[in-house]
């Protein structure tokens, strides 16, 4: 019996998804809960797995296509259905859908029907919002929310006079009923912020790209040991180097030629030679990268993306401007396209512009090492006997300890220096 | 030496139940008692006492039997029986609570526990010392009778609840001094068995610690039947002459008066057991154990439940300390709640409250709405024949959340519980007026009076 593929609603601000990638061709056996589709939202990538086993009879939309959540992305039934089954499937649905439910008994996604074994609540009694009422994992939340056993009535009745959203309050009580006292407290937290609130602070949900950017440096900080290498390199001959070539790649591509794409072409020639940092660590599994895809941290106002030039050790100077430049002005007018994002194997954190020195920067997971890279500054430095003034910059190489030793770590910084102070050799 | 997790010192309502708690939640423990196990309760207080209330009842039942065509001749008693029927009830509840602590693996040590230091007790028996060692302590060594300073006392025979349940005969005369819950059960069961009782009160009020309304309708009762009861009174001095007990009291105003009887019971309070603790250095709050919310004394490990504490000196009361101290032991933090603690007189006219007294509610300064529903409206009450009585509820008028409770009437004593369940719950008086009661039933006055308070009396 054919069925819907819907765009999930991974949250309560999420309107739309983008499909990243397919994971099965039409026509392919799927098991349930194996994944059908890659998606994308507010920079997570999610799977959307299979409610159930099947064919994938139609892909309705191609990667990279953005699509409203709850809306049908592809159908999935018996082996060859045909088509019109499936485009009659929509005006027959709620008929299909009884037969459904004889089966299933409640339409529910994945994830809804999780927490819902995980909280033991029956599903038949949580009002779904989804597509032909299918209940979604927010529905389970709101209903876990909503039991009223979680709070006492004189509680109830104070949140009720207060205006308290109860869903705020942690309880106190038996299994974690909120009592008055929860309330009280509440209201004498509340009252205190309130002051401070109006007198000095904003307040700003965490959410967005901001949430996400939260979520993965924590989680990258608490989860990879970070260690963090620094080194001091003289970039005279890059500021010669960049004079020179200035004009010759603003003539071929455009754009200006910056500090920032010497060392993005510094970085992948020297990781090229250095692969032992070119690795990723997931599920317990190590990947040895073969490709050298470059990916440099951009500020918006919103928060950070990270953008990535494939094969960066394959490409001239020239071809890394011009990417490097296009990338950004898209991502600035705000196409933040899937493809621009994917594939990276080590981040390149340049804070250059500012007057910063050097500074920790935080792994990329699933990366393994990032480069922090500070201003550029004339010092005096002693070369051959005599103290000369000389372009200088600090380094900073963060790298996840559990996949990375220090020795590896050190060489890669040792001949990125070396390469640096000698960039005619990387145009070779 | 085998250490315990836990050593309770004191096998009564505090020490036995935090005992078998204890044990049920994987702790190796022992218990030490010096007498029999169940303590002021079981042998000298609650059980004793209610055991002759309902022979009290019985008797006033018949008697009353009159009223509904039920006649019954040469009604008489045997004080033996009385007493046997009572030794029997107790050592019923004695076994049981035996078989309990044995099936939990409790290690039972008869003699007096003394603490050594804050992870030693010796246990004294027949001249033999026996040192355990313990990672935590309980005291929960309980009360005896006090004892006031009166003049002449010393020299005269006198009863307290360690010997007045055991009396052979029935005493012609008794004068009960102390009129707070002990006084006024004892007054009512030997004013029912045929004693000319007296009743010696210092304050205005006899149960003064309960409402006033109460009280006054509990001396109405007690004085309707016969007892003496003399507020506002001091025994100034006691002597004994021909076998009868002569008090000298004296008035507030100064007038004096010379109270004689047969018997003398003395029920002015209760004093603590402290000779567990002689030698180490604990923190008091004058005789009581001095503890924090935790029920931890000062020393960390060491902690005191029950009697020994002051406060509630009610056997619930210590059995919910105990619980308490085991999960604190266990480590689950937890404080002694005491909002929500049912208080009850077993007279033949019950009085039963819970939450916050009137007083309590004025001398705090809550803004509160008090609401009454007499009994006499009640049918089952008018079935029993015991329609004398009331429930007040006092409420805050915003939430209509429950402050307290005071209950007057038969088997209010029970009735309270549910009282106990809709504050516990954190149910209101609007919950308390939807909620369906059996009909006929004295719980419909809870659904009466909650009706009654939100301005939707039903009867």
């Amino acid at each position: 019996m054919a069925r819907e593929v819907v765009m999930p609603k991974l949250g309560a601000t999420m309107e739309e998804g983008i499909i990243v990638s397919w994971l099965v061709n039409d026509g392919e056996f799927i098991e349930e809960g194996d994944p059908i589709a890659e998606i994308q939202t507010d920079k997570i990538v999610l799977e959307v797995e299979a409610e159930s086993s099947g064919h994938l009879l139609k892909k309705l939309y191609d990667a990279g296509s953005t699509v409203k959540v709850h809306e049908v992305i592809a159908y999935m039934g018996e082996e060859n259905e045909a088509i019109e089954q499936i485009e009659n499937f929509s005006e027959s649905k709620d008929n299909k859908l009884e037969e459904v439910n004889e089966e299933e008994k409640v339409r529910k996604t994945p994830a809804a029907n999780k927490l819902a074994k995980d909280n033991g609540v029956d599903l038949s009694l949580v009002p779904g919002t989804g597509p032909n009422s299918r209940v979604q994992k927010q529905d389970v939340e709101n209903y876990l929310q909503q039991d009223t056993s979680k709070i006492t009535p004189l509680a109830q009745k104070m949140v009720k006079d207060l205006k308290i959203d109860d869903k705020d309050l942690i309880g106190s009580g038996q299994h974690g009923k909120i009592t008055k006292k929860d309330v009280l407290s509440a209201v004498t937290k509340t009252t205190s912020t309130q002051e401070r609130e109006s007198s000095q602070l904003k307040k700003v949900p965490l959410k967005g790209m901001r949430k996400v950017i939260a979520e993965r440096m924590s989680e990258s900080y608490y989860t990879a040991p970070h260690v963090t290498l620094t080194t001091e390199i003289n970039m005279t001959e890059c500021v010669i180097l960049r004079k020179q070539l200035l004009p010759v790649i603003e003539k071929e591509t455009g754009y200006r030629l910056s500090y920032n794409d010497l060392i993005v072409k510094a970085v992948a020639h020297t990781l090229s030679k250095n692969k032992a940092l070119n690795i990723s660590l997931q599920n317990n599994e190590i990947y040895f990268y073969e490709e050298v895809n470059i990916g440099f941290a951009v500020s918006l106002d919103e928060g950070l993306v990270v953008p990535v030039i494939e094969n960066t050790d394959q490409i001239g100077l020239a071809e890394i401007v011009k990417r490097s430049k296009e990338i950004v002005a898209n991502i600035k007018n705000g196409k933040l396209s899937p493809e621009y994002f994917e594939n990276g194997t080590f981040t390149i954190s340049n804070l250059g512009m500012y007057a910063v020195d050097s500074f920790t920067p935080i792994i990329n997971q699933p990366q393994s090492a990032i480069l922090g890279v500070g201003r550029i500054v004339e010092k005096p430095v002693v070369k051959n006997g005599e103290v000369v003034i000389n372009s200088m910059m600090q380094l900073s190489l963060s790298f996840d300890h559990r996949v990375i030793d220090g020795a590896p770590a050190a060489q890669f910084m040792t001949d990125l220096k070396e390469n640096l102070e000698n960039p005619f050799r990387m145009l070779v | 030496m085998t250490t315990f997790d836990v050593i309770i010192i004191g096998g009564g309502p505090g020490g036995y139940v935090a005992a078998l708690r204890g044990a049920s939640e994987g702790l190796r423990v022992a218990l030490i008692e010096a007498e029999q196990l169940g303590g002021t309760c079981l042998n000298q207080g609650c059980i004793p006492s209610k055991t002759y209330l309902k022979n009290a009842e019985i008797l006033e039942e018949i008697e009353q039997g009159k009223q509904r065509g039920i006649l019954v001749k040469d009604v008489d008693f045997s004080m033996e029986g009385m007493v046997s029927y009572k030794n029997s009830v107790l050592n019923n509840l004695r076994m049981g609570i035996q078989s309990l602590l044995k099936a939990r693996k409790i290690e039972v040590f008869n003699g007096l526990g003394l603490i050594k230091n804050s992870q030693e007790v010796e246990v004294i028996s027949n001249n033999e010392k026996t040192t355990l060692s313990t990672k935590n302590i309980i005291i929960a060594t309980g009360s005896r009778p006090l004892i006031p300073k009166v003049d002449g006392l010393e020299n005269v025979q006198y009863h307290t609840t360690d010997t007045i349940f055991d009396l052979k005969t029935l005493p012609k005369s008794m004068t009960i001094v102390g009129g707070g819950v002990i006084g006024v059960e004892l007054a009512d069961v030997f004013s029912s068995l045929g004693s000319k009782v007296t009743i010696i009160e210092y304050s205005n009020r006899i149960i003064a610690m309960e409402d006033e309304e109460a009280s006054k309708a509990l001396h109405k009762k007690l004085h309707d039947k016969g007892i003496n009861i003399l507020t506002n009174h001091l025994v100034t001095s006691v002597s004994e002459e021909n076998g009868c007990k002569m008090l000298v009291v004296e008035k507030k105003s100064g007038e004096k008066d010379v109270i004689s009887s047969e018997e003398l019971l003395i029920a002015v309070g209760r004093t603590p057991n402290n000779s567990a603790t002689k030698h180490i250095d604990l923190a008091y709050n004058g005789a009581f154990i001095k503890v924090n919310d935790y029920l931890q004394t000062n020393i960390s490990s060491i902690y005191a439940v029950g009697d020994v504490i002051g406060g509630y000196q009610l056997a619930h009361v210590a059995s919910a300390e105990g619980l308490t101290v085991i999960e604190n032991i266990l480590g689950n933090q937890k404080k002694m709640d005491y909002s929500i603690v049912p208080r009850c007189i077993y007279t033949n006219l019950q009085i039963a409250s819970i939450g916050q007294s009137e007083n309590d509610l004025k001398s705090k300064g809550v803004d509160y709405t008090v609401t009454k529903y007499n009994l006499f409206g009640n049918g089952k009450a008018q079935t029993l024949g015991k329609k004398d009585g009331f429930v007040k509820v006092f409420t805050d008028s915003k939430y209509g959340e429950i402050y307290g409770m005071c209950m007057v009437g038969p088997y209010v004593t029970e009735l309270i519980g549910q009282g106990s369940a809709y504050m516990s719950l954190e149910g209101t008086v609007y919950e308390m007026a939807e909620m369906i009661q059996p009909h006929p039933s004295l719980s419909e006055i809870f659904m009466e009076v909650a009706n009654l308070s939100i301005g939707k009396g039903v009867h």
